[in-house]
């Protein structure tokens, strides 16, 4: 692991009118870093992640994505810079109307990254990975949530992605299918990708995280390896947080 | 009761293909108008989304037969279109009357496309940006395919008012259907039998033109479930 931070984010406020939801946010990830945010709902987690590849419209502070700002950046910088953050979303969000391989590999044609060829190529290594490779012509509809969230995942891979941003990736999923995305997240995890999580899954972010940050109020209000959050902390919120949920 | 038909079909043949000319016109004008207003309308820039308010309330607001006088009138002042016979109408009326129905029609078919574009959730737009693709890639090919598959009905209703509608260019002299009938009604000195004859026609005309919709619903419906 090099000590290169890839994403930087420094004073990050968010506000809708007078109701200030994100406040005093700042951190770095590393190449390679696993980071999770954990915390109660509303506690501002989604809307972090959301800023980092600018779905959240304005706000104020930096993010800066390998040395370069998003805020304020060019709409042709930040569609650049959003190229190389691949997201997964709690929802799915496939296109309903392309089958399971042309979800994965429209974008890489579309935006020239990959040739027809290649992209095709890619995508079947990639359902490999995810463990659908039998589903590369079926339609997001007839597949399980679980199914689903795998090929989004893929989806974003597709992209070569340097990040990977999962926002509540196994929130609308049933019970017995969030293990198969779980593992897909942790074989991703292994392999060395760097990732921003927002999860409740809490055994799997003490499993996966190098640092959890933990948020409440818009703020993050406690930081640290999984050790220190989830035995270590004297932070009052953390320990009243964690004993709710595990 | 029918018997003037052996003499005047060629008349309401030649009406009928007239009010097909000018309805196809009408909705391919129509369709594209739409679009270009559903942009402006959804457009974050105020000034752009007003002007489409604005011609989706007049259009709305008055009646068809007055636009298309007023299409017609103003046109002809400015536009030379030859005066050459084409089904029985000059084109210099044909013309400026259909882009009439056109004009007319794609204040009712931009709200429609609004209407399925907001019907398709905002998680669509956000994976399509997420991947870095331009907020108007995602629209034209991820939002719009799936929201023109959700207002299939809705169109099919505004393409079939329009066919009906399009019996207004009788008062600009265009011998469509309508215009045809009354025609014939009036060597006849009975316009009844004549008329019947035209509800016949634009009856089958729509009927046509819903199964029509209904074959490429059930195309587009069938692709979704698909399953490998």
């Amino acid at each position: 692991m090099t000590s290169e931070n890839i994403i930087e984010v420094k004073n990050l406020k968010k506000a809708y009118a007078d109701n200030v939801v994100l406040e005093d946010i700042s951190f770095t990830v590393k190449k390679s870093e696993k980071v999770v945010l954990i915390g109660p709902s509303g506690g501002g987690k989604s809307t972090l992640l959301r800023c980092l590849n600018k779905l959240e419209g304005d706000y104020s502070g930096n993010v800066i994505f390998e040395g370069e700002d998003l805020n304020g950046a060019s709409t042709d910088k930040i569609r650049t810079l959003r190229q190389k953050m691949g997201m997964v979303f709690q929802q799915f969000n496939l296109f309903p109307n392309k089958t399971v391989l042309e979800n994965i590999t429209f974008a890489p044609i579309k935006l020239k990254v990959a040739t027809s060829d290649e992209a095709k190529e890619h995508a079947y290594m990639l359902l490999e990975q995810v463990g659908l490779s039998e589903k590369a012509n079926a339609y997001p509809q007839s597949l399980s949530g679980g199914q689903q969230q795998r090929v989004a995942i893929a989806r974003a891979l597709a992209m070569n992605p340097e990040v990977m941003l999962f926002d509540e990736p196994t929130s609308a999923l049933d019970p017995e299918v969030v293990g198969d995305v779980l593992s897909v997240m942790e074989k991703l995890a292994a392999d060395g990708m760097t990732m921003i999580i927002v999860t409740h899954e809490m055994s799997f972010a003490q499993n996966v995280a190098d640092k959890v940050l933990f948020m409440d109020k818009g703020k993050i209000a406690d930081s640290g390896n999984p050790k220190y959050i989830f035995e270590e902390s004297e932070n009052m919120r953390t320990k009243s947080f964690l004993s709710k949920v595990m | 009761m029918f018997d003037f038909l052996k003499q005047y079909y060629p008349v309401f043949l030649e009406g009928t293909a007239q009010t097909i000319l000018i309805s196809i016109i009408g909705i391919i004008i129509g369709i594209l108008l739409g679009l270009v207003f559903v942009m402006l309308r959804l457009s974050k820039i105020k000034v752009l989304s007003y002007i489409a308010r604005v011609y989706i309330a007049i259009v709305r607001g008055t009646p068809a037969m007055i636009q298309v006088m007023l299409i017609y009138y103003t046109l002809s002042n400015v536009l030379a279109v030859p005066q050459i016979q084409f089904l029985g109408s000059g084109l210099d009326r044909v013309i400026p009357g259909s882009i009439a129905l056109g004009i007319n029609s794609g204040a009712y078919t931009a709200e429609i496309f609004r209407s399925g574009i907001i019907s398709i959730s905002k998680g669509q737009t956000e994976a399509g940006i997420s991947l870095g693709l331009s907020e108007r890639t995602t629209m034209f090919s991820i939002v719009l395919p799936q929201a023109i598959r959700n207002i299939l009905p809705a169109l099919g209703n505004e393409f079939i008012s329009l066919v009906k509608e399009s019996s207004v260019l009788f008062y600009i002299g265009v011998q469509e259907v309508t215009a045809e009938a009354l025609g014939v009604g009036g060597t006849l000195y009975n316009f009844v039998p004549p008329l019947i004859v035209a509800a016949a026609i634009y009856f089958v005309l729509t009927f046509v033109l819903s199964q029509l919709m209904q074959i490429v619903e059930k195309r587009m419906g069938r692709k979704y479930t698909q399953s490998n």
